[in-house]
This record gives structure tokens, C-alpha cells and sequence, in this order.
């Protein structure tokens, strides 16, 4: 049974001889063939002209299979070209047309040595062999299309373990992750030499400071998981807040090191790594290069120094205000039981009497200073004779304020008949010499003595404060003349600036007629009266000039914060400002944490401490960075992103091409993406994996060269169906001599190379779980294409103040909203999606270099029977029906839509009286379910 | 993970694997208390606590708890007696499973390497503070299969006000196949019991007739494709897939079912009582999971942590112990005596492993009226499965604030669950970038103390 439990193993597909390594043997040693420097192997010569040899490519594998008599299978049918291309570059399927143009193409290029021929004429088979130019016009096609990006984004998000929640316990959601999500599509898209997309996500801030992607690209760093709790209600004081910390920056090496180098340093955070030469106190170097970064929103603009300084200020106001707030809590405190009785009785006097309509009134613009002028100002539309001039305050909760919301502390009233108020000014109050106590709801009334005018302005020259900022609002201004009517009616009301945030908050709303229920008890004015009085008593004059002090101080930064434009944000791996237990290392200069060797992993034992450095594990790039004393953090991220995206770093660029060729075939040519060391496997073709990562690397690091170089070899193209291969031999040379002579090699590679671990022909793929949904989505005509922004939700939030729960059941999967592209998805970690959980997506809380690719029961339900599937299946049939026919002709184009063939007549017998005893919908449901559908030939 | 060409014996990832070892056990059941069980008022008696109530718990006041200060000692809310044959002592605070002491063995030395409750499940369940490794469920699964072709392997029954800290990742397969991960169980009468188990009710009108020649359909497409790829195996397990799939769409139904239990059955549970019902109603379907050869099933008691007004959503006693561990004292209470008894009276009590855990313990000292984390112990006990009832392994110090004999960590718990199993917790193993990972990392010995 022991044996059982390794052969499940096997199956897992791992390479057992790899992990029979089980004692190390010189585990410190470099001579490992991961470490070894790249140097460019010699393409194969290939004696046999028969070989379709269309690039080194194919050089390479055809030497391999030589070597065990085995030959590669004939290449695929256009059909079946099209579709595994769509699906590789794109992640959708071809439409009907894109197929059947693409057929008609390769049938006159290719014809007539399309079914290849096994034959004599060399000629022929050199024909077949070269990329025809409707094949080569296909893949340009692809790799220009933005769902390129879509598709190759999504497995480097599998790679680094974005998600869109923190995970862990309380899963708050992270609304700002998006934007490296958006990234990275964008740098696929353009195809960004793989040098700088490395660079960009260690150090873009510091290496590419002032660009967008420059600071977007770190949310790499942030990608995975962070221990909230762990971090903000626990300070990196105690224990536990310090094991937060740590596990947190070993998640930004772990991800740094296996995303690009393939190699799992975590493996040192105890002792020396067993297998790899990987030293315990390398593995902290790496920790000391992240050590002045938290996970965090943060803002940033194209100016990189707008950016520091704009974090600079927020830093100051939270402090100033957490000053503030002390000592007012301080005076409080000494104010006693009669201010706690005090703001009791204000508390309920304040609360809106009446209803409250939601026209609250005139809000001015907000102001970082309080003794600043703004006015607003009414046109009578003709000279009146003013008795009286009422001001009716606003009520609003907002930071809990209430009655006398935004009332002026100064003011003045005016009338004229100049609209601008120049001359003939007529006073009718002035209030400016002295604070008002606010009046709460109370309307305020001021006699005029005989003013005759059509203009009347209130001005305040001392605003009312709000939270760290300054505001005049204004519920109602009447005016009555002697006959005691409001002339003020629906006058036109003018102000230099005002909010106009309908409906609250609007200039007509201030001769709208509507002001919160009045109080004119008097009471809250007395009551306030008190309070500042008590309040006086209790302050002494050191404490007075400190507040007042603070209150200069917090308006400067409030008026410089004021001349920045709305900062973008990103949540990134970065030098976090903060409060209470999560400070970050920005309040005391974003200076890197010390950070020791930790004795087993334990942060109760800490040991030496460490330089930033890289490992020491190349031979011919050494790991020591070298950095000046007093050297900023972002230099040892900038350096670290250096030795990483080196020509020198073999580890990279071996990393990335087995990569992009596991994609392509199903599996690397090193089986273990994120492991190069001695407990991964050995690389099936370690020349051509080597020859790929120098022509990659001296052709500038393009993926989209590196792509087409795959997708156009002979390998590539090759039928994936040993039932294939016999049908195109025997139907080309039948009785031949040659034919029977295939026909045993391709029963000798069955037997030879089951797992076809040599190539000798393509893979059959499963969709991955990205691939059926959007597959679907778009087969139905449903799929909404648009880029980029913040995710799509397909779960409904319930309780989101604490622990939120996201109910996936609840949404309505019919929602067009959630009909785009599965990349841009909102990846919850705590409730993984079920549907794609079900179809082995990647769960975000861990790397994922190679996803599994299971089947079960549970995959089989949810393919017959969730919503999406079945609403997808009611919309494919009213889009066949909407393309008019009769059921036959309606199944004929289901089956072109869904698998990119015509049916057999068979076939569509069978469906079409499938679909008229049980509808259409019914017939497209079974259409998603196939294995037809599911699969890649 | 179903071979690719490599010729695999069996489609189904699930089928039954024989246990390596001579197993005590072919099932387990385990019952999760999220929130942090208090083990100084239930299960580990601490006299010289209860001696010392009212004197400070920390005279140097350079302890820290994850969110207080430590208060005084705080003796037990509830008092202990000596129970049964064996005369171990509980609390009142469980009445009816103090009845079942002679069949439970307790370790009284457990601890966890995080206070934090996110950390603490994982680690509970999957034997790392991180996220992303798979739970035991997942492992199980993985090593032996399921005894029941029409049933998943791995089944949790989550409260049914919610999730636990962590949420459906403390039931993961982490990087082992999807298919291992624990599927969860709608508790919920009224509801289908599986996610997906039927087509909505508003589609297409389809009968179950209709739905059998749709699925009979398919498979002859399905067959017909594959037949011109012969040699494939992930074809054809997809097929028995869809059989499998619809033996589900019978059986499970049929689980949930309870109108074919007794009514002294229906009583034993409290299947009746508003806040007993449900959990009672947790450990029934177990039972019946178990009976049909479900492999592995976790019952959550406690949803997730969340300051309530009234009580809290799980054991997470911070502000008022009494009331929050009262009221889930007697939820579990209730039905695990009630599964206990029941499996016992099946004769399925010898091959089903029974454990009741939580993620960590509470604090000997005072929080106000509740009582903080304490990551340095908390007690765990095991039923069944070849487990020797009465017994006791590990101790803690003598206010119960920090394991002192046998320390152990869930990885002792995994190891001694699996070996119970017939699995060596050493050979069960899964490659995943670069390391060989197993259930309890590089730890975790067998018990052998409370074993038969």
C-alpha cells in the first residue's frame, strides 16, 4: 500500500526519479545543472530529409526521439490547428468563420501535400514541413489581440498568487489590486522585454521612477496573502505580531525567487536548504531587501517625488490629528462628569426634529482653512424693501454633527443692488468680530432697517470645521419684505464655488423652501454655550497654544494636500505610513527593519545580523550587492531586481521558457515550474530548453518571438490522437510499405513513451477552469469583451463590516456585469469561487506553477447544473434561434460554434430530436458538457 | 489526479485504496469548536486556579495577551466533578458527554504556534500557519480513497450560520487535486444538500426522465469521440465521471433525508430544539455519512468570529464567557453525546474515529468577563478507533496556562488520527515546489499512550 501511495505520486505527474534523491548528497554544492551557465547548444543536424523539421525547434525533439527510433506524428488538421491555437494564445475558442476561412486558406497553400504524404518526394514533405503563410498569418493575428494579454496575464497571476482579499481570518476585500491585475495584461500586450517586466515588479519605483507601470508592476510584491489581524491589531512588538511579519516577508521571497529563479529558498528559513545551496543566512539576505516594505494601498501619481511627498503629508495630518485628539482628550477628561452630561443632552437636542428631506441645501467648496471668505448670494429679481432675513442652518450626521451643520462661526449679511456687491453695500448683520456659538437648527433672523435691494449675500469669514477641513453650508435663506412674503422664493442663487452633490447638496436648494424641522427652544445654543465655556475653564494656556498651534499646522498641510490632483491607487508592496498597530517603517523614514538570522525559524531566537543581499548560489553572478552605507531601500530592491533580470542569471530565463512551453504542450520541459533544484525534475531536453532561454534571452527577452517560435514548430503542430496519426497515414499511402512501417513505430511510442514525455505528438489539453467559463460565455454570445478596471463580482457581500461573507448562490449569474472575461475576475482567498474551485482554478492563496487537472463527479454537477452553465445554455439557443433556420440547420451551427466542426449527419439527426423533445436549451446544455467541449485535441 | 497515459489501473481518483497498516479506524469524524474552546472550564480541572481566582494571574505584568493584559486568575465558570468508571473530571458545562468519559481519551497538552484564529485553523487543519495546504480530510482522501462510490469522499457540514475563521479553505485540497477537497453539505433541510446537485428549478422544465436521456445522450457522444482517441484515459474518465455524478444526484438525497429516523433517534439529536437542533442535526447526518462509507467528515460548531450583541457566532469568549460558552456548552454538548451514543449502539463506534478539537485554548487569567487566546494549551480528546477510552495524555501546568508534559501540536493529533487509518504520516507525501509535503511537515508522533 506504501507502494500505492507513491504510485499515486507518480501519477501526479513528477518525475520519481527526481525525488528518489532522497538522502542529499553534497547539498551545498553548485554543480547542479539549473546553476550551470547558459551557453547556446548546437542545433542537431538531422541526417533524415523526412524529418519535418521547421525550426531548431523541431532539431532538437526529432534528435531525442531518434535517439529511442521513434518519429514525431504528421501534423494536425486545420480544424483542430485553429481551435488549440485560440485557446493557447487567446483562451477562447475560433467563431465559425475564423474556422472555416482558415480551412479554405491551408487547403490552397497546403494543397495538395495536405494529408501529408510519408512519401519518397522530398520535395513534398519540405512543403509540408515549412509553416504555410496562412498559419504564420493566424499566429500574428492572435499574438497582436488584446485577449492575448488576457489569457497569458492569467497564468502569471496563477504564478505570483494574486488575489483580491487578504485571505485569512475576517478576508477583507483589497478594491485597489486590480491595477497590477491590469499590469500585467498590458505588459503581455506590448510585449515588454522580460528584463524590465522583472525589474518593473521588484523595483519599477526606483527604476523606472515617474511611469505608471513603474509603481502598478508592485503590487507583484503584494500579491499574495497578508495576516490582517496579524498585522493591524497586532503591533510588531508582540510575538505574534512579529511571526505576522515574518511569515509576511517570506512570502514576498518565497514569490520573488520561485516566480523567477524557479527555486525554493523558503526551504532555508530553518536551516541550510537540505538539497539546494541555499544557506539559512542567504535566505535572510533576501529578507533584509524587503525589510522596509508592508502590503498597503498606496497613492501615487506620475511624479515620483509628488508621490513621496503626498505620503508625507497624509503621514503629518494623521499625526498632527492623533495629537489633537490626545489633548482633547485630555481636556475632556479633566472637564469630567459634566461634559460627559453635557454632550449627552447635545447629543439629543441635536438629533433632526421632523423628517428630514433629503434637500438638505447649499454646500460650499471644502476648505483646508478655516478663515477663509466664501459667500453665496441671491437675486430677488427686483429691488424689494427688506423687513427681515432669516437663515435656516442644515442638518446632516455627517462626523457626527447634526443640527448646524456647516453654520459659519463668522458671517456677515449684505444687500445691494450691485451683483457684485461694490457699491451701495448695505449691512443688514454682522457677525464678524466674535465666534457664534452654533445655533443648531434654530432659523437665525436679522432685522433690516428699511434696506431696500435685489442682491443679498451671506458671507462667512469664518468657516465651520468638519472633520480636518473647513465648510459654510446653508439650509434655507428667506427674505421677507414688509407684506411678510419670502421673496426669496426659488430666487437664483449664486456662489463662487459649491459641492453640487444632487440631491443633498445644491445651490437652489438654499430657496427651495425645505430646511430641517426647526428648534427654536433655544436649547442646543445654550447647551453649546456651556460646553465652551466648561471647555475654556478646563484649558490652561500651555494647552490653548498647543491646540491652536496643531490647528495652524494641520491647516498647512490640509492646504498643501488641496494642490494635489486625486491620487491613483494600487495596493503594492511598499514603505506604509500608518496608525496604531500596523505603523509600517514610513513614520521613521521608511528605514529597512533589522533583520537577523532567526535561530529554526523561531523569532524568539534572532541571531546575526544581515546585509540585503541575493544568493550566493552562481558561480559567474555574485549575490553581494555592494550598497553604499546609508543607502535607501529601494536600492536594495532595485539591486536585487538586477541580479535577477542579469544575462548572468541562467536560473531566469531557464525559468521563464519552461514556462511558456508548459503552456504550449501541457507540460515543461522541466516538469517542476517553480522547482529547478534537486528535489525537482531533470529537464527532459536540457539542450533545447537551454537553447531557448539564449535565443530568448540575445532576441531581447520577447515572449511574443518566443511564442511564435513554439507555436510554428513541426512539434507543436502535430496531431495529439494516435487514432489521428493512423487515419492520415493509411488514408495517404495506403498498403504502402512505408505506411506499415509508421504504423509500428507509432505502436512501438505508445509503448515506448506513454507519457509522451518526448513529444512524439501533441497533448490533448483539458480547459482550464477560465477557458469553459469563457468559452461558454462566448459561444452563448454573451461575453461582454471589455478591459481592464476593478474585477466583476459573481457573489453578493453579506455582513461586510466584520467577517464578510461572500454568497456566491445569492448572485444572479445572469447579471451582464459578471459576463467578462474570467481574468477579471474578484478572486476572494477564504471563499474560492465553487464552480471554478470545482474545475482545479488556482487558489490564491498559494503559487501555482502547474495546476492540477482533476475530474470528479462534483466537476460533472457543475458542468449539467450551475447557473451560469444553464443560463448560458438558454442563451445560446435564443442566439441560434435568432439566427432564424429550422432545428436542422439551428444544430448545424450549434456544433460549428461550440466545436468549431460541422457535425456528422448522424450527429445532427440525433440532436436535432434530442432538441425537439426536450428544446433547444437542452441540446446546447449537452453541447457544453461534451468531452468534445472540454478538451483540446 | 487522474494518470495520463500511463496505462492507471482505475478513472477514479477516489476509488478505495487499501490502508497500508492493519487499521483501527475506516472512517473519522471530526468536530471543529472555531473561536478557541476555553479548556480550564470543560475539560482540563485546575484546582490550584480555582484556589488562587481573584489573586493577579501575572504579578510581573510583563505578560501580553494577544488582546489584553492579563487580568486575575480566573477559576473554572463551571464546577468539575469525577466522572464514570475511570473518574476523570469535567465540568457541568457538558453533562452529557460526561457521561461518555470511559469512552474518550483526552490530550490536555495541546498547543498552537499562532493565537491568531486565522492561523490557528489553518494549522489545525492542515498542520501550517499559511493558507494554501490541503486539510486532513484532503489527505485522508488522498491516501485511502472513499468506501462509497456514490458519495464524496470528503464531506463537511459547516454551521449553519456560517463559515468558520478562514472560511472554505480550512476544508481545501491546497495543492492536491481538486477532487480531494472537503465537499460541504447544505445542513439546511430545504435545500438541495450538494451545490449543483440538480439544474435550477426554472430551467427548461426538464423531468427526471428528461434528465437521464439528456445524460444518456451525451454519453454516446462522449463514447463516440473517444473511441476515435483510443488510449485515452482522461477521456474516459470523464464519462464515469458523469455516472458517478449522477449516483450522486440518488445518494445524496437520500443522506439528508431524515424521515426514515427513528423518533427516539430525532430525540437523542434535539433535533427539535431551536439552538441544538441544528448541530444535533450536524452530527445525525454524519452518522449517516458514515454509515454509507463516506470516508472523512469535519462538522463545524461555530460559524465565525465576530463581536455579537447578543452571543457570539462561535467560542470566541472575549467579553462574557458564561453566556457565549454557555450556549455553545450545550449545542455541542448535545449532540456529540448524542453521536457518541449512537455510534456506539450501531457497533460503529469501534471503526469510526471520533475528535473534538478546536484551534486553541483561553486564558487562565481574566479578560474582563471572558477570558483572551492562549496558543500554549488547550485540550483535544478522541473516540473510537481503537482509541483506549478514560485515558489522558499530556498535562499543563498547574493554572492550565501553558502545556507542561507531552507537549503536542496538531501534527501528534494528525499522526495518531492516520495511524489509526493504517497510514504512516511519514510516507504520505505530495511533491509541491520543491518540497516533499506531508500532513504534519517534519513533526508529529503516533500517541501511542491513548491507543488500544
Amino acid at each position: 500500500m506504501l507502494k500505492r501511495i507513491a504510485l499515486s505520486l507518480t501519477l501526479a505527474g513528477i518525475a520519481s526519479a527526481a525525488i528518489a534523491a532522497e538522502k542529499p548528497t553534497k547539498a551545498s554544492s553548485t554543480d547542479w545543472w539549473s546553476l550551470k551557465p547558459l551557453v547556446r547548444p548546437a542545433v542537431p543536424a538531422t541526417a533524415n530529409r523526412r524529418l519535418p523539421i521547421a525550426n531548431p525547434v523541431d532539431a532538437f525533439i526529432c534528435a531525442k526521439l531518434a535517439e529511442k527510433n521513434l518519429q514525431p506524428s504528421p501534423e494536425a488538421e486545420p480544424r483542430v490547428q485553429i481551435r488549440r491555437l485560440y485557446f493557447d494564445l487567446l483562451g477562447l475558442p475560433p467563431t465559425p468563420d475564423e474556422v472555416e476561412a482558415f480551412v479554405r486558406e491551408c487547403s490552397l497553400s497546403h494543397s495538395p501535400t495536405f494529408p501529408p504524404a510519408p512519401a519518397r518526394a522530398g520535395e513534398q514533405v519540405r512543403k509540408r514541413e515549412s509553416v504555410t503563410p496562412a498559419y504564420a498569418r493566424l499566429v500574428d493575428k492572435l499574438l497582436a489581440s488584446p485577449h492575448y494579454g488576457e489569457r497569458w496575464a492569467r497564468h502569471w497571476l496563477d504564478v505570483v498568487h494574486y488575489g483580491d482579499t487578504h485571505g485569512y481570518d475576517k478576508d477583507k476585500p483589497r478594491p485597489n489590486a486590480w491595477p497590477y491585475r491590469d499590469y500585467v495584461i498590458r505588459a503581455f500586450n506590448e510585449d515588454r522585454p522580460y528584463a524590465r517586466f522583472i525589474q518593473e515588479q521588484v523595483a519599477g519605483d526606483i527604476l523606472f521612477p515617474g511611469t505608471r507601470d513603474g509603481v502598478e508592476a508592485l503590487g507583484f510584491i503584494a500579491a499574495g496573502p497578508w495576516d490582517f489581524i496579524g498585522h493591524a491589531e497586532v503591533p510588531e512588538t508582540k510575538i505574534d505580531g512579529k511571526i505576522a511579519r515574518h511569515l509576511d516577508r517570506d512570502d514576498m521571497v518565497a514569490n520573488t525567487m520561485q516566480t523567477f529563479n524557479s527555486l525554493t529558498v523558503g526551504c532555508a528559513q530553518c536551516h541550510d536548504h537540505k538539497f539546494d545551496p541555499i544557506p539559512q543566512r542567504d535566505y535572510y539576505r533576501l529578507h533584509a531587501v524587503f525589510a522596509a516594505l508592508d502590503r498597503a494601498d498606496k497613492k501615487y501619481f506620475a511624479d515620483a517625488k509628488l508621490t513621496q511627498r503626498f505620503a508625507e503629508l497624509e503621514h503629518q495630518q494623521r499625526t498632527l490629528t492623533a495629537k489633537r485628539t490626545a489633548l482633547e482628550t485630555k481636556l475632556k477628561t479633566a472637564a469630567g462628569k459634566e461634559l460627559e452630561s453635557l454632550d449627552q443632552q447635545i447629543e439629543a437636542a441635536s438629533k433632526a426634529k421632523g423628517g428630514l428631506r433629503p434637500e438638505y441645501g447649499y454646500h460650499s467648496a471644502i476648505s483646508p482653512a478655516q478663515e477663509a471668505a466664501k459667500w453665496v448670494q441671491v437675486d430677488l429679481g427686483r429691488s424689494v424693501v427688506i423687513d427681515r432675513v432669516v437663515l435656516r442652518p442644515c442638518y446632516d450626521d455627517f462626523n457626527k454633527i447634526g443640527a448646524g451643520f456647516g453654520f459659519p462661526v463668522r458671517f456677515k449679511v449684505e444687500a445691494g443692488d450691485d451683483a457684485q456687491l461694490k457699491s451701495g453695500v448695505m449691512s443688514i448683520a454682522d457677525k464678524t468680530a466674535a465666534d457664534v456659538t452654533n445655533p443648531g437648527t434654530a432659523p437665525q433672523t436679522f432685522k433690516s432697517t428699511g434696506a431696500t435691494a435685489r442682491f443679498l449675500r451671506i458671507t462667512a469669514t469664518k468657516l465651520a470645521p468638519r472633520q480636518n477641513d473647513f465648510i459654510f453650508a446653508l439650509a434655507e435663506l428667506q427674505v421677507f419684505d414688509t407684506t411678510g412674503s419670502n421673496v426669496a422664493l426659488k430666487a437664483a442663487v449664486t456662489a463662487p464655488d459649491s459641492i453640487e452633490a444632487a440631491p443633498r447638496w445644491r445651490k437652489t436648494n438654499l430657496t427651495d423652501d425645505i430646511a430641517p424641522g426647526a428648534d427654536n427652544s433655544g436649547e442646543l445654543v445654550e447647551l453649546r454655550a456651556k460646553r465652551d465655556a466648561l471647555l475654556a475653564k478646563a484649558t490652561d494656556d500651555k494647552t490653548r497654544a498647543e491646540l491652536a498651534a496643531l490647528a495652524k499646522d494641520l491647516e498647512q498641510v490640509a492646504a498643501e494636500l488641496k494642490t494635489f490632483p486625486k491620487p491613483d491607487v494600487v495596493y503594492a508592496g511598499t514603505v506604509h505610513y500608518g496608525t496604531g498597530a500596523f505603523v509600517g517603517t514610513g513614520p521613521a523614514g521608511g528605514k529597512p527593519r533589522v533583520i537577523q538570522v532567526l535561530h529554526r525559524g523561531d523569532v524568539k531566537q534572532p541571531k546575526d545580523e544581515v546585509a540585503a543581499g541575493a544568493p550566493g548560489y552562481l558561480t559567474g553572478l555574485p549575490g553581494e550587492f555592494a550598497l553604499p552605507a546609508g543607502h535607501s531601500e529601494g536600492e536594495r530592491r532595485a539591486a536585487l531586481a538586477k541580479w535577477l533580470s542579469s544575462p548572468d542569471n541562467p536560473l531566469t530565463w531557464r525559468s521563464l521558457v519552461n514556462r511558456v512551453w508548459q503552456y504550449h504542450f501541457g507540460r515543461g520541459l522541466v516538469e517542476t515550474p517553480n522547482d529547478f533544484g534537486r528535489m525537482g525534475a531533470l529537464p527532459t531536453h536540457p539542450e533545447l530548453l537551454d537553447w531557448l532561454a539564449v535565443e530568448f534571452r540575445d532576441s531581447g527577452g520577447s515572449l511574443k518571438k518566443l511564442h511564435k517560435l513554439i507555436v510554428t514548430s513541426a512539434t507543436y503542430r502535430q496531431a495529439s490522437v494516435a487514432a489521428d496519426v493512423r487515419r492520415l497515414t493509411s488514408q495517404s499511402a495506403i498498403g504502402s510499405r512505408q505506411s506499415a512501417i509508421e504504423q509500428s513505430l507509432l505502436t512501438s511510442a505508445a509503448t515506448l513513451d506513454s507519457e509522451n514525455r518526448l513529444l512524439w505528438r501533441q497533448n490533448r489539453r483539458k480547459l482550464d477552469a477560465e477557458a469553459v467559463r469563457d468559452a461558454t460565455l462566448f459561444v452563448a454570445g454573451k461575453l461582454d469583451p471589455k478591459m481592464g478596471g476593478p474585477a466583476f463580482q459573481d457573489f453578493i457581500v453579506e455582513k461586510p463590516e466584520h467577517s464578510p461573507h461572500y454568497e456566491y448562490h445569492l448572485h444572479d449569474p445572469d447579471d451582464p456585469k459578471s459576463h467578462r472575461r474570467s481574468v477579471y475576475r474578484f478572486l476572494v482567498r477564504s471563499q474560492t469561487q465553487p464552480f471554478m474551485t470545482t474545475l482545479d482554478c488556482a487558489d490564491p492563496s498559494m503559487q501555482v506553477g502547474k495546476r492540477n487537472e482533476s475530474v470528479s463527479a462534483l466537476q460533472a454537477l457543475a458542468l449539467l447544473n450551475n447557473g451560469l452553465m444553464v443560463t448560458m445554455s438558454k442563451h445560446f439557443a435564443a442566439k441560434l434561434d435568432a439566427g432564424g433556420g429550422d432545428l436542422n440547420a439551428k444544430v448545424d451551427r450549434a456544433f460549428r460554434e461550440a466545436l468549431a466542426r460541422a457535425p456528422s449527419a448522424e450527429e445532427k439527426a440525433n440532436l436535432t430530436a434530442y432538441a425537439r423533445q426536450h428544446g433547444l436549451a437542452n441540446a446546447c446544455r449537452v453541447l457544453f458538457n461534451l468531452n468534445e467541449f472540454a478538451f483540446v485535441d | 489526479m487522474l494518470a495520463r497515459g500511463a496505462g492507471a489501473a482505475s478513472a477514479n481518483p477516489l476509488s478505495p485504496k487499501p490502508a497500508p497498516a492493519p487499521a483501527r479506524a475506516r472512517a473519522v469524524i471530526q468536530i471543529f469548536c472555531p473561536g478557541g474552546l476555553s479548556h480550564v472550564d470543560s475539560w482540563d480541572w485546575k484546582p490550584e486556579l480555582a484556589k488562587r481566582s481573584g489573586q493577579p494571574f501575572d504579578p510581573t505584568g510583563k505578560l501580553q495577551f494577544f488582546a489584553s493584559k492579563p487580568g486575575n486568575c480566573q477559576g473554572s465558570y463551571w464546577p468539575f466533578r469525577q466522572h464514570g468508571r475511570c473518574g476523570r473530571w469535567m465540568s457541568d458545562l457538558f453533562p452529557r458527554l460526561a457521561a461518555c468519559v470511559d469512552d474518550v481519551a483526552f490530550i490536555h497538552s495541546m498547543q498552537s504556534k499562532s493565537a491568531l484564529h486565522g492561523p490557528a485553523m489553518f494549522m489545525a487543519n492542515s498542520g501550517f500557519i499559511l493558507p494554501g495546504f490541503p486539510s486532513m480530510g484532503a489527505w485522508v482522501t488522498y491516501g485511502l480513497g472513499s468506501e462509497s462510490e456514490n458519495l464524496p469522499a470528503f464531506v463537511v457540514l459547516p454551521d449553519p450560520r456560517g463559515l468558520p475563521p478562514g472560511g472554505v479553505i480550512n476544508w481545501g485540497a491546497g495543492f492536491l487535486p481538486a477532487v480531494h477537497q472537503g465537499t460541504t453539505l447544505n445542513t439546511d433541510p430545504e435545500q438541495p444538500p450538494i451545490a449543483d446537485l440538480f439544474p435550477p428549478k426554472n430551467f427548461a422544465g426538464l423531468t427526471p426522465q428528461g434528465e437521464a436521456s439528456g445524460r444518456n445522450f451525451l454519453q454516446t457522444l462522449n463514447r463516440q469521440h473517444a473511441a476515435a482517441r483510443v488510449g485515452n484515459t482522461e477521456l474516459d474518465a470523464r464519462i464515469a465521471a458523469y455516472e458517478l455524478a449522477a449516483r450522486l444526484q440518488l445518494s445524496a438525497p437520500e443522506v439528508t433525508d431524515l424521515r426514515g429516523e427513528t423518533d427516539a433517534t430525532q430525540r437523542l439529536y434535539d433535533l427539535a430544539d431551536e439552538d441544538t437542533g441544528p448541530f444535533g442535526r450536524q452530527c445525525l447526518l454524519a452518522r449517516r455519512l458514515v454509515e454509507r462509507g463516506v470516508r472523512f467528515v469535519q462538522i463545524y460548531c461555530g460559524a465565525e468570529n465576530t463581536t455579537a450583541r447578543k452571543i457570539r457566532p462561535n467560542w470566541d469568549s472575549h467579553e462574557d464567557l458564561v453566556r457565549d460558552h454557555g450556549y455553545w456548552g450545550r449545542v455541542l454538548d448535545t449532540g456529540a453525546a448524542a453521536l457518541l451514543h449512537d455510534l456506539n449502539a450501531r457497533g460503529l463506534l469501534d471503526s469510526t474515529l471520533v475528535i473534538c478539537t478546536t484551534e486553541f485554548g483561553r486564558q487562565p487569567g481574566a479578560q474582563g468577563k471572558g477570558r483572551d487566546h492562549n496558543p500554549g494549551a488547550f485540550t483535544a480528546w478522541l473516540a473510537g478507533g481503537g482509541i483506549r477510552g478514560g485515558t489522558a495524555y499530556g498535562t499543563t501546568d498547574e493554572l492550565g496556562f501553558q502545556a507542561a508534559e507531552h507537549p503536542a501540536y496538531s501534527y501528534d493529533l494528525h499522526a495518531t488520527a492516520l495511524h489509526q487509518l493504517g497510514v504512516d504520516h511519514e510516507r504520505l507525501s505530495f511533491y509541491h515546489n520543491g518540497v516533499q509535503r506531508r500532513l504534519t511537515d517534519v513533526h508529529g508522533h503516533v500517541i501511542k499512550e491513548i491507543l488500544t
